[in-house]
């Protein structure tokens, strides 16, 4: 098939948009880096537009604010014994991504809202996702090398419902816009 | 023609590279050393019944297989210990690369010099022996030897190929008293460090002796105590009195260490080491026991000269097996806070001077401190709104996913209903992954660009009904055993409406859990581990009405090998985490489902479409023992359905 249907392409934008958050967000676990900037909460769009704050469950507790998960990060890498900053080394092995809402139009510029401008709607076709990541892997407490013995392992599973970055959308060469903002966030490491 | 032999040749009779059958020497060529004795006597034999002194003698090789693990790179020691008897042990271990032959350079062999006058010189007369064979071989043209050597009774020389019949013309004059025999070699010539590597050899057979003497096989312990006193050590030069102790530690410490092939070889075969009456004031001058022996479990320091906590303080955080100490005789017992601070630094420590300081709990406890900490796990969070409709869901999805999957995908599933699966096929450990990897979506593996990605999306509950059939059959554990379910639940805004105006409501369930396995076709049966997402949002609008309310937009299954921990999935909330947020609508799966009238209706409505009973008998098995557990109440009509009058069903009225 020479061209892609409608479908196809909204599927592979989202699987592209998935890999580039999945990429910028587990090496920015990884690396120890926050990861609060990846949340709608400080999106000057959504703010506005009132979308409540990102919903975040993390092992079965709720967090108020992706700082607080942050904080909540920095407290898992350290290391009791030394009082010191471990590594704690998050490995991707799989995402799935289904968008489920094919025309999001919340907190977008209001031509979009109203859909004035065809040109702008079918140049954002495959833009305007709400979708859902499933990511597995494994997390390791303490991959640094300098703790001796055998560092704990576990298994995560991170859900995520991504939606646009408007800001993205609408100035696409900007370097600093994520493609998509996290409104939920469920992790579980067992 | 074999060059003779002089009296003293049997000392060092042949270059270490020789084709001899005796052991020892670089082995850059020879890659296997065929002297059985090696193996049987060269090591320490840290395993076998102590060895006593006597087994020093017939210590020859001494090549054991640490040697092996120096070659790999494992011999590297710490630069501390850099001594210079450690560095010749490192050259004889290690070997070296074997010298290119230079084409236009000829070798030669020179015996009797050891038999003239010269030898009383300060370099054994080799100079005067050189400037001899130039000035006498120098006749037509001026010849320069190169390279020279002196081994043993021999003197080896290297000169250019044209020069060299001017040297061998030499055979037979006598020099300094001693007739010369010059003979052309292609045996490889001596080089300097293995002169040393001799020396270290030497040195190596007697300190495996002493090794040997002073190792205990039933203690596992290797006794390095009074070191300055040992009589072998005191017989040899290498170590002069002074710092004997320190510098015979550093080497014993290095070949004990190299007699284990693996790690945990060497963790099982020393597991104690007594460094008493040492006369140590600073365990910086035994340091390289913490990274040449860092498993070790007891440790004997009593009797030495150990004043105060900074002197113990360079093995800080090592040692991290480390279970009994002995300070025994150390003027540091007497300060007031040692025990409680010799505690906090290995976190082993069980026993200090042959007293419990600490219980193996509070040591499990004090192990998980070395490494960063796993976030505690709280229970399901089920925050599904007023009608708990997540609750309802996934009490019925699953055993009907077990019994009923047409079923399931034709009441919950529509025809933009998303599924897809993906195999996380890290490990293997489990079950084998083959029926599943055909259809894994894992969009991290496949590739974004990949087709699959689209072939393995199902779409429509017809074609994810299809699908479904092919999937082995399951058994998922009962929603009674709360410990075998993470469940975890929100609503959130910003879903499409089904009518096509503004927004509806989604709700996003995780669910994390284990369940059997048979696959027939295969005759494979196991647990597996998955995560399962669901995204639900309002039914469309149809004609007839749709079944639920609700319908699943997006149903994603991750299936992979992990098994946690034996530890429960649930785990009390360990204390001193951040704040927790106070979570209203958080419903423990271990209490009672609290629900009201429509939710209640809702499970009658579910019960009477599963067993065709009226609303009221469906009522009575719900609220009966089932105690408005889904699951429960059908599993109590199966058991009282020949019981029940014909009036229970809806059919018989």
């Amino acid at each position: 098939m020479a061209t892609i249907s409608k479908d196809e392409a909204i599927i592979r934008s989202s699987g592209e948009a998935a890999r580039a958050f999945t990429d910028w967000y587990y090496t920015q676990l990884t690396d120890g880096k926050p990861i609060a900037s990846a949340y709608v909460n400080s999106n000057a769009k959504y703010l506005a537009a009132s979308h409540p704050p990102a919903d975040i469950c993390i092992n079965g507790q709720v967090i108020a604010t992706p700082e607080e998960w942050d904080a909540l990060l920095e407290q898992q890498r350290l290391v009791p014994f030394t009082q010191q900053k471990g590594k704690v080394k998050y490995e991707v092995e799989g995402f799935d991504v289904h968008v489920i809402n094919k025309d999001y139009r919340f907190a977008a510029p209001a031509e979009i809202v109203a859909a004035t401008d065809p040109k702008l709607m079918q140049r954002t076709e495959d833009a305007r996702l709400m979708m859902v990541v499933t990511v597995a892997g494994s997390v390791t407490f303490g991959a640094g090398g300098k703790e001796k013995g055998t560092p704990p392992k576990q298994h995560f599973s991170d859900v995520f419902v991504l939606v646009p970055n408007w800001d993205y959308v609408t100035r696409p060469k900007f370097k600093g816009h994520k493609r998509y903002l996290v409104a939920s966030h469920t992790y579980r490491a067992y | 023609m074999a060059p003779p032999t002089g009296p003293r040749a049997g000392t060092a009779r042949a270059p270490p590279r020789g084709p001899r059958a005796t052991g020892g020497g670089g082995g850059g060529i020879q890659k296997r050393r065929a002297n059985p004795r090696t193996d049987r006597d060269g090591d320490v034999s840290m395993d076998a019944p102590a060895g006593g002194s006597g087994r020093g003698g017939s210590a020859s090789g001494g090549r054991g297989r640490g040697s092996k693990d120096a070659r790999g790179g494992r011999g590297a020691v710490n630069s501390r210990t850099s001594s210079r008897v450690v560095q010749n042990l490192q050259n004889y271990v290690s070997g070296g690369p074997v010298g290119k032959t230079q084409s236009n350079m000829a070798t030669l062999k020179i015996l009797g010099m050891s038999n003239s006058k010269a030898t009383g010189n300060r370099d054994g007369g080799l100079r005067s022996l050189l400037t001899f064979l130039e000035r006498k071989a120098s006749k037509d043209k001026a010849v320069t030897i190169g390279k020279s050597i002196l081994d043993g009774d021999y003197v080896w020389i290297t000169v250019r190929k044209d020069d060299a019949p001017e040297i061998l013309r030499l055979n037979g004059f006598t020099y300094a008293g001693a007739p010369l025999t010059i003979t052309e070699t292609t045996e490889r010539m001596p080089r300097p460090e293995d002169k040393i590597s001799k020396a270290a050899e030497e040195t190596k057979q007697k300190l495996t002796a002493v090794l040997a003497a002073r190792y205990n096989p039933e203690l596992k312990l290797l006794d390095l105590s009074s070191l300055g006193t040992d009589p072998i050590l005191s017989s040899m030069g290498t170590f002069d009195s002074k710092d004997r102790a320190e510098k015979a530690f550093k080497v014993l410490v290095v070949i004990a260490s190299q007699q284990y092939k693996t790690a945990a070889e060497k963790r099982e075969g020393i597991q104690a080491i007594s460094l008493a009456s040492n006369g140590l004031n600073d365990v910086m001058q035994v340091f390289t026991l913490a990274s040449s022996l860092p498993d070790i479990k007891r440790l004997d320091l009593s009797s030495n000269n150990l004043d105060s906590l900074s002197k113990i303080a360079k093995w800080q955080h090592r040692f991290q097996y480390l279970e009994e100490l002995h300070l025994t005789g150390n003027p540091i017992t007497t300060q007031p806070d040692f025990v409680a601070e010799l505690i906090k630094w290995f976190p082993s420590l069980q026993n200090i001077n042959g007293q419990i300081v600490r219980s193996p709990q509070e040591v499990a406890e004090a192990l998980k401190g070395m490494h960063p900490t796993p976030l505690p796990q709280f229970p399901s969070n089920l925050r599904d709104g007023e009608a708990n409709v997540a609750s309802i869901f996934v009490q019925v999805f699953f055993p009907m996913f077990d019994t009923d999957r047409a079923r399931l995908a034709a009441e919950f599933y529509d025809d933009d209903s998303w599924f897809s699966i993906q195999a996380i096929a890290n490990s293997g450990r489990n079950l084998p992954w083959k029926t599943y990897l055909k259809y894994s979506r894992n969009v991290h593996k496949l590739g974004e660009k990949n087709p699959a990605t689209v072939q393995r999306l199902f779409t429509g509950g017809n074609l994810i009904a299809d699908m479904w059939k092919a999937l082995p059959s399951t058994r998922h554990p009962s929603m009674e055993n709360p410990g075998a379910w993470l469940i975890d639940c929100h609503t959130f805004p910003n879903l499409a409406d089904p009518t096509g105006h503004g927004f509806a409501t989604g709700l996003l369930i995780t669910v994390n859990g284990q369940f059997e396995e048979s696959d027939t076709t295969e005759n494979l049966y196991g647990k597996r581990t998955f995560t399962r997402t669901f995204i639900l949002g309002p039914s469309k609008p149809s004609n007839p009405p749709p079944v639920h309310p609700y319908r699943v937009i997006s149903d994603q299954l991750t299936l992979h090998d992990w098994t946690p921990a034996e530890t429960p999935a649930v785990q009390a909330p360990v204390a001193n985490q951040v704040p927790q947020v106070p979570v209203t609508n958080a419903v423990p799966p271990a209490g009672p489902v609290i629900l009201d009238d429509a939710t209640k209706n809702q499970l009658i409505q579910e019960v009477m479409k599963r067993t065709g009973m009226t609303a009221e008998y469906s009522e009575l098995c719900l609220s009966g023992t089932a105690n408005w557990n889904f699951e429960l109440a059908l599993k109590s009509f199966e058991e009282q359905r020949a019981n029940l009058p014909p009036t229970a069903f809806i059919n018989a009225v």
